[in-house]
């Protein structure tokens, strides 16, 4: 991909991750370093990889995006929006009683959402659903999965990788965003999710990792897991909790947390304009 | 008694249903055997998904594929579906309100008979009827089985059908319709006491309203195969009717239909009722008939708890 291409990424990616922190600061609740970790993954989706029509969110032959870690959905409410697919205004009432934003995604309240999600480890399974789906309606979208990485914990997880490899669902494409640390902190602290990648090659699945930042790297990794054919991909992204914020990186108290005005401002400035 | 097989019904309508209708699917957990789908999955083999036994998949998946606009029928035993996918159902099926279609096996515990209760699903009724939007059909018998896929079929949104072993009582005439939602009186005239009965407990609830003529007391039995939507009109008129109710399922007595027809009774016709039903414990292995008689479903139960909630009302004892 080309430099300028990656490089309007990139100003779109700084944009919502703006977007992520003034919604959860003015409406008061949300969690910033869980969609900022994903930021990059979201854009590169909406803004490059995903056939998709904002003016017509349920067009059968759409690319599909189901965030298994729902909590994230600032990240993907800020791309729906900056996509056209409902007003900007829209963006503050995260949360609040009858908003289109729930706290966690919801199908039929939010244009651009494919699919309801938040409690953790559903969305591959679903997202086979999805890919069988195509096969069955002869259609040939891809479907896509940001999954956390604490939420591989769940059995589903396992279970949905299982069928996914049975099925031999290329149009499945999983990414996981590999922060490496869960609400309750590290999760190799918590939780045995390593050795990852042998785990995922094990039950069948195209693999790579990637870092989950770098827009030619998730966009070459994305081409690539679409050219397999007949089984299903994982794309581990190397990720930051948080990322863009100083204070705000690697920091899991900001894993649910509101910032104050000084941070706020403090966190527009880091994300400014000047480093565009 | 006839017997004919409630799994069979379901694949064979199924298998109609997907005849003519391309959106149509079937999705498994290793429960091909239990809902006979060989030949299903030999006509159908595109829309044949057998996830292996792994029933949250299987609904997760389900959903996925309801949300791209296909008909998933999920089915396997009715405990996986309720328990073990419960929060799929809950959130992934029911929230969004998806066209999954749910079929729950041995429902009752003379439908898990032999098993035990690994395989006796009692619960499932009432965990089902607290969660948001799910119709809930308990057809009588096979033939009511097959009417009653096709009747969720055409309606949108989620929807359980509870079916039974495969060996289940032959209670109506195959040529009696299914109309969804509509309590049915299988014995009209009765103005001592209403009887609210579904499922294969029918012809018990039957018996005991012959017995009970006997000694003078008149019942009305009346088929509550819907319980979500609840018939609740058709329901307060029997009660305000009949002034006395009882209700007879193969469930436990709390969450089911004594718990539907109960919240009726307290908030808009109160009268005296009696629950019959597995009285929340749990059963064991047994033969289905010697099952239902042994945990409170015999017919002398219901003869009883007709006769104790007419004495309660004010009527003479008989």
């Amino acid at each position: 991909m080309a430099g300028q291409a990656i490089k309007e990424l990139e100003h779109t990616a700084r944009q919502i991750r703006r977007d992520i922190l003034t919604m959860i600061y003015q409406a008061g609740d949300g969690h910033p370093g869980p969609s900022l970790s994903c930021a990059d993954l979201v854009t590169a989706l909406y803004f490059s990889a995903m056939n998709v029509d904002p003016a017509d969110p349920r067009w059968p032959g759409r690319d599909r995006l189901i965030l298994s870690k729902g909590h994230a959905c600032p990240a993907v409410y800020a791309a729906l929006a900056r996509k056209g697919y409902f007003d900007l205004d829209e963006l503050p009432r995260l949360r609040s009683l009858g908003s289109i934003l729930q706290g966690h995604p919801d199908m039929l309240k939010t244009p651009g959402i494919d699919f309801t999600s938040g409690s953790l480890g559903n969305g591959i399974s679903a997202g086979l659903g999805m890919a069988l789906a195509a096969r069955i309606n002869s259609l040939d979208y891809f479907t896509y999965v940001i999954t956390g990485d604490g939420e591989l914990e769940e059995g589903i997880v396992w279970e949905a990788a299982m069928a996914a490899k049975h099925y031999q669902v290329g149009s499945l494409i999983v990414m996981v965003d590999y922060n490496g640390v869960q609400s309750g902190g590290r999760i190799e602290e918590i939780s045995g999710l390593e050795p990852l990648v042998p785990k995922w090659e094990a039950f069948g699945w195209h693999c790579q990792v990637i870092d989950g930042h770098n827009f030619a790297e998730i966009l070459t990794a994305i081409d690539n897991a679409k050219a397999v054919p007949g089984m299903p991909s994982v794309i581990i992204a190397r990720t930051v909790k948080g990322k863009g914020v100083s204070f705000i990186e690697n920091n899991n108290a900001w894993h649910k947390r509101v910032p104050t005005r000084e941070e706020w401002e403090q966190a527009m400035q880091e994300l400014g304009a000047e480093q565009q | 008694m006839k017997y004919a097989s409630t799994r069979v019904a379901f694949i064979e309508s199924l298998a109609e249903l997907a005849e003519r209708h391309q959106k149509v699917a079937l999705v498994c957990s290793d429960s091909a055997k239990v809902v006979r789908a060989d030949e299903f999955k030999a006509r159908f083999p595109e829309r044949f998904i057998d996830v292996g036994i792994a029933e949250q998949n299987a609904v997760a998946c389900a959903a996925g594929m309801a949300s791209c606009g296909l008909i998933p029928f999920v089915a396997t035993y009715a405990g996986f579906i309720t328990m073990r996918a419960c929060e799929q159902v809950r959130t992934f099926v029911a929230y969004p309100k998806l066209n999954v279609k749910l079929v729950g096996a041995n429902g009752g515990i003379g439908a898990g008979e032999r098993e035990g209760v690994t395989h006796q699903f009692f619960e499932d009724l009432g965990i089902l009827r607290t969660i948001p939007g799910i119709t809930i059909v308990v057809p009588a018998d096979a033939s009511q089985v097959g009417k009653a896929i096709k009747a969720v079929a055409e309606i949108p949104g989620p929807a359980y059908v509870r079916i039974g072993s495969g060996r289940d009582p032959v209670v109506f005439d195959t040529d009696l319709p299914f109309e969804l939602g509509k309590i049915r009186i299988l014995r009209a005239g009765g103005d001592d006491v209403a009887i609210f009965v579904n499922g294969h407990t029918i012809p018990r609830a039957l018996t005991a309203a012959e017995r009970l003529q006997d000694s003078g007391i008149k019942a009305t039995v009346v088929e509550v195969h819907t319980l979500k939507p609840l018939d609740t009109e058709g329901i307060t008129a029997l009660l305000q009717q009949t002034g006395a109710a009882v209700t007879v399922e193969d469930h436990n007595i709390i969450g089911g239909l004594g718990s539907a027809v109960a919240e009726v009774i307290a908030e808009r016709a109160p009268v005296p009722l009696a629950r019959v039903g597995l009285g929340d414990r749990f059963p064991e292995s047994g033969e289905a008939e010697q099952l239902m008689d042994a945990y409170g479903l015999s017919v002398t139960d219901i003869v009883e708890a007709c006769r104790s909630v007419y004495a309660r009302k004010g009527g003479r004892s008989a």
